[in-house]
Formats: structure tokens, sequence, C-alpha cells
């Protein structure tokens, strides 16, 4: 008892200390455009823009001599390419310092998807019926209430905290204990917010720092690994004793989670023509993206996100 | 002679008519999915010999729905402009036939989901997102297409699945293989071999 109450003047602290902070820090920061130039800017790499010139000219010059009806003629001007990306900010990359220790966890993770995974999850998937396997997620996810709620409520979005609580209550008491979810059905319609730690600190403008691929963990960042210790901290599964019982626990959520992925692995592989760059430049375009879809529910950040929208 | 021109003139104001008529890109899109479906519903292409045929009809629709160049040029980025017109050529046909291996399975994998097309957001005149999603019993995959206006008719050159876009997905490794001054040969060394892998 004596713990949650600390837990929650913490937060309530965090909360009250963070804002004005961040709004002093992040508001100007968001709202400008300016950024995304000077980071193109940055990509391209000073050294090499003049190189880049001299390129252009010549394809330019080839242009202008090739009929003008061919359309591989026609050449490739940055401009066009801002309105695409209808916000500048959605062009996010990280820095990889560890690159060849990440490539050999990939490599790893790799075997470890075809030989253990993804053999287990298939014969899971002959033995159990898809309606038991979604009972077994939403049990699951059900639990990740006490952290989906704290973000919330630390990214100041309390609509989706009291979506949040409100579907706790239904699924735990009219839900079977959580194996069904009676409040994402259409009538009552309240999902699941899409929110953890990681995000918070990404909505305060913290950034991730590098890229680190952890082994059987995965794609991951110094911001997404500590605020995933932190998450694990409230999830209750993480408390069962002894170690082999939380093991035995933690490998089934896996199973389960990946018996309806499978493929979606295989599918990127096939697809990608580097599969190393193409899974980090996902899980960086996948991590930005939730990030700007909760700062636009934020009470803090709404209008910040908003006016980059109308840009 | 003067009754050819006079056919000339008509089937030029007719030509010119339905461009400008042209429908919405949310309409075209939705028709294209359409038509994808259709043939993958179709009873007449059941079992795995009708596999070519269904590749074949399904080739002429996307064929129509996407433009392969705008989305090739959008990967490459800054790096297009370093192909030499015969190399470009050559890279929009490789792509295409990756892109084909890599998604096609995919697609005759369908198996009765729902595609709902939900929202048109114009960026532009000339530019829009438009916004679908797949529902299985599971869960839903948003699906957005980004298409273009040319010359009357809605295109699509980038795919956004489950808020990743292809063309950044894309460029990323095209940028990490090319990087500013490697030559444009050592990236269609590595698409030819990956053609021919599969």
């Amino acid at each position: 008892m004596k713990k949650a109450g600390l837990i929650l003047t913490l937060s309530v602290f965090l909360l009250v200390w963070v804002c004005p902070h961040a709004g002093a820090n992040d508001g100007p920061h968001e709202t400008a455009p300016g950024e995304s130039a000077g980071w193109l800017a940055d990509a391209g790499g000073r050294s090499s823009s003049e190189a880049s010139n001299i390129g252009r000219q010549e394809s330019l010059r080839q242009a202008a001599a090739a009929p003008a009806a061919d359309p591989f003629s026609e050449d490739y001007v940055e401009e066009e390419d801002e309105v695409a990306d209808l916000h500048a900010e959605e062009k996010v990359t990280i820095a990889d310092p560890i690159e060849p220790f990440n490539r050999a966890m990939g490599a790893f993770n790799d075997r470890m998807y075809f030989w253990v995974l993804k053999p287990v999850a298939l014969g899971y998937n002959e033995v159990v019926p898809e309606p038991a396997r979604i009972s077994a997620k939403n049990f699951f996810d059900n639990l990740g209430f006490p952290a989906r709620f704290l973000s919330c409520l630390l990214q100041a979005d309390f609509s989706g905290a009291g979506t949040e609580a409100g579907r706790f209550a239904i699924n735990t008491l009219w839900g079977l204990g959580g194996l069904l979810d009676p409040a994402g059905s259409e009538t009552l319609n309240l999902q699941k917010q899409d929110v953890d730690l990681g995000q918070t600190l990404g909505v305060y403008g913290v950034g991730h720092g590098f890229y680190i691929v952890w082994p059987v963990y995965g794609p991951s960042s110094p911001r997404d690994t500590l605020t995933n210790i932190g998450d694990q901290f409230l999830y209750p599964p993480s408390y069962i004793e002894p170690w082999y019982a939380w093991f035995g626990v933690w490998a089934y959520e896996k199973v389960n989670a990946a018996s309806f992925r499978i493929g979606e692995y295989e599918a990127v592989k096939s697809a990608a023509i580097d599969p190393y760059v193409a899974i980090r430049d996902g899980y960086i375009q996948y991590r930005a993206k939730s990030v700007k879809a909760r700062k636009e529910k934020s009470l803090l950040f709404r209008d910040a996100a908003g006016e980059t929208r109308k840009e | 002679m003067k009754k050819r021109l006079a056919f000339m003139g008509i089937l030029c104001v007719l030509v010119m008519s339905t461009a400008a008529y042209a429908a919405g890109p949310l309409a075209t899109a939705e028709v294209a999915v359409g038509k994808v479906l259709d043939v993958l519903r179709d009873p007449k292409f059941k079992g795995p010999e009708a596999k070519q045929a269904k590749t074949e009809r399904l080739r002429v629709i996307y064929k129509d729905m996407f433009d392969e160049i705008e989305f090739s040029r959008r990967t490459l980025a800054r790096n297009w402009n370093r192909f030499s017109p015969s190399e470009r050529a050559e890279f929009v046909d490789l792509f295409e036939q990756v892109l084909e291996k890599a998604y096609l399975d995919k697609i005759l994998d369908y198996s009765n989901e729902k595609i709902v097309f939900y929202q048109e957001n114009m960026l532009s005149d000339k530019q829009a997102e438009i916004l679908s999603k797949i529902v299985t019993s599971s869960k839903e995959i948003p699906i957005f297409y980004r298409m273009i206006l040319k010359d009357g008719k809605w295109k699509v050159y980038d795919v956004v699945v489950e808020n990743m876009s292809l063309v950044q997905n894309y460029r990323a490794q095209f940028n990490d293989i090319l990087g500013t001054d490697n030559p444009p040969e050592q990236l269609l060394v590595i698409l030819r071999k990956k053609v021919k892998e599969h």
C-alpha cells in the first residue's frame, strides 16, 4: 500500500516537474520546419554536396539530350518530396555506432527465429485454435494495463487513461478476467492504447540515442531499453516466482504473440535488399510515428502537433 | 482526308475529356484494389496451376495502378540523379521484379479479409493520401496509399504499411549501399543477384 502511494506521488511529481520544462524546450523545437532542412543538409554530408552537384549537372545534361517524353530522363527534385512526406519530421534516422555488433545480434536473432520460435509457434498453431490464442493474447494485454495507464497519465492524455481504466474494469469483470475483450467491441469501442514509457519520453522530446539490437529482444535503443525495464516493473507477470515459472509464462507469451505473426519476418526479409537496414529503418519509423500519434493525443503537445500538420 | 481529320479531332476531344474527368484518388485506389480482389476471389482460378494466370491478370492491374518510375525515383532520391537514363530504366525494371517476387505470394495468400477505404487526404492539387485498412479476426492492418496525379490519372507512388513507408524504407537501404559516391553499378549488381536468387 505504501509502495503504491509512493509511485503515485512520484508520478505526480514527475508530471508537474517535467511539463513546464518540456513546454519551454520542445514547443518551438517541434514547430520549426527549418529543423528538417538542417537535417537534410547533414544527411547529404557537407563534403559530398559538391560531388552530388556535379553529378546532378551531368545527369541534367543527359536528360536534356534524351527525348522529352522519356520518363526516365526526369530528375529527382528535393521539393516534391517535402510535400509527399507530409511532415518534415517524418524523415528520421538513427545513429548506429555499434553496427558490427548489431549485425551479429541480428544474425543470431534470425537463427533463433527460424530454429526455435517459428517451429514452436507453428506447432502451437496446429494444436491451439485461433479463438483460444486470441483469448491468451487478450489476457496478457489486460495485464499490461498499469504500464499503459501510467504512460497515458504521464503524457497528459487523460482520455486515453480513462479509456484504459474503463477497459481494465470491463474486461476484468465481464471479460472473464481479461480473456475476452468486450470493451473493444463495436458497441463500447474502448480500444487498447498503443502506449509505453519509451514513447512517453519521446513525447517529451527525449531522443533514442543510438541503435542497439539485443539478443532475443531485438531492435531497441538506450531510451527504449531503459523504459522497457520500467514497463516490466509495471507488468504483473514479471513478479512471478520462482524464476523458471516466470520464464515459462514469458516464453508462452512470446510464442502466443508470434503465432499471429508467422510469415511477417520472412516477408520483410525477402522484400529487403539489406534486411538489417530495412529492419533498422522500420523500427525507427514505427517508433517515430507512434510518438507523433501520442503527441496529438496529449493535452500538452496537441497544439504543437496540430500546427506541424497544417504546414 | 477531311473525314479522317474530323475523326482525329473527335478522337482527340474524347480522349482529352476522359482525362479531365478522371476519378478522384480514393475512387481510383478502391477500384484498382477491387479489381485485384475480383481476380483473387475468381473461382475459375482455383488450384496451384492457376497461379500463373492469376499473376498475369494481377500484373496488368498493378501496372495501371502504380507509377513505378515515380516510386523508383523517390526511393533513390538524390542518387537517382547520378544514374544515367539507361541505368534508371534497368533499375526500375529490376526493382519491380524484386517487389513483385516479395509481395506476390502475400497477395495470393488473401483469404477473404475485409478491406476498408475510409479517408482521402489531399496533400495538394496533385497529391493525395488514401487511408485504408485490412481487417482480420485478430488485428487491423492500416495501409495508406500515396498518390500523384499525372496526365489526368491518379497513380500510387508509395505504400505505407503499418505506419512504415516503403519508399522511405528502401531509400534507407539504397542510401546505405550507394553512400554518397559509390557507382550506381554497385546497386544494380546487388539487385540483379536478388532477382536471380528467387
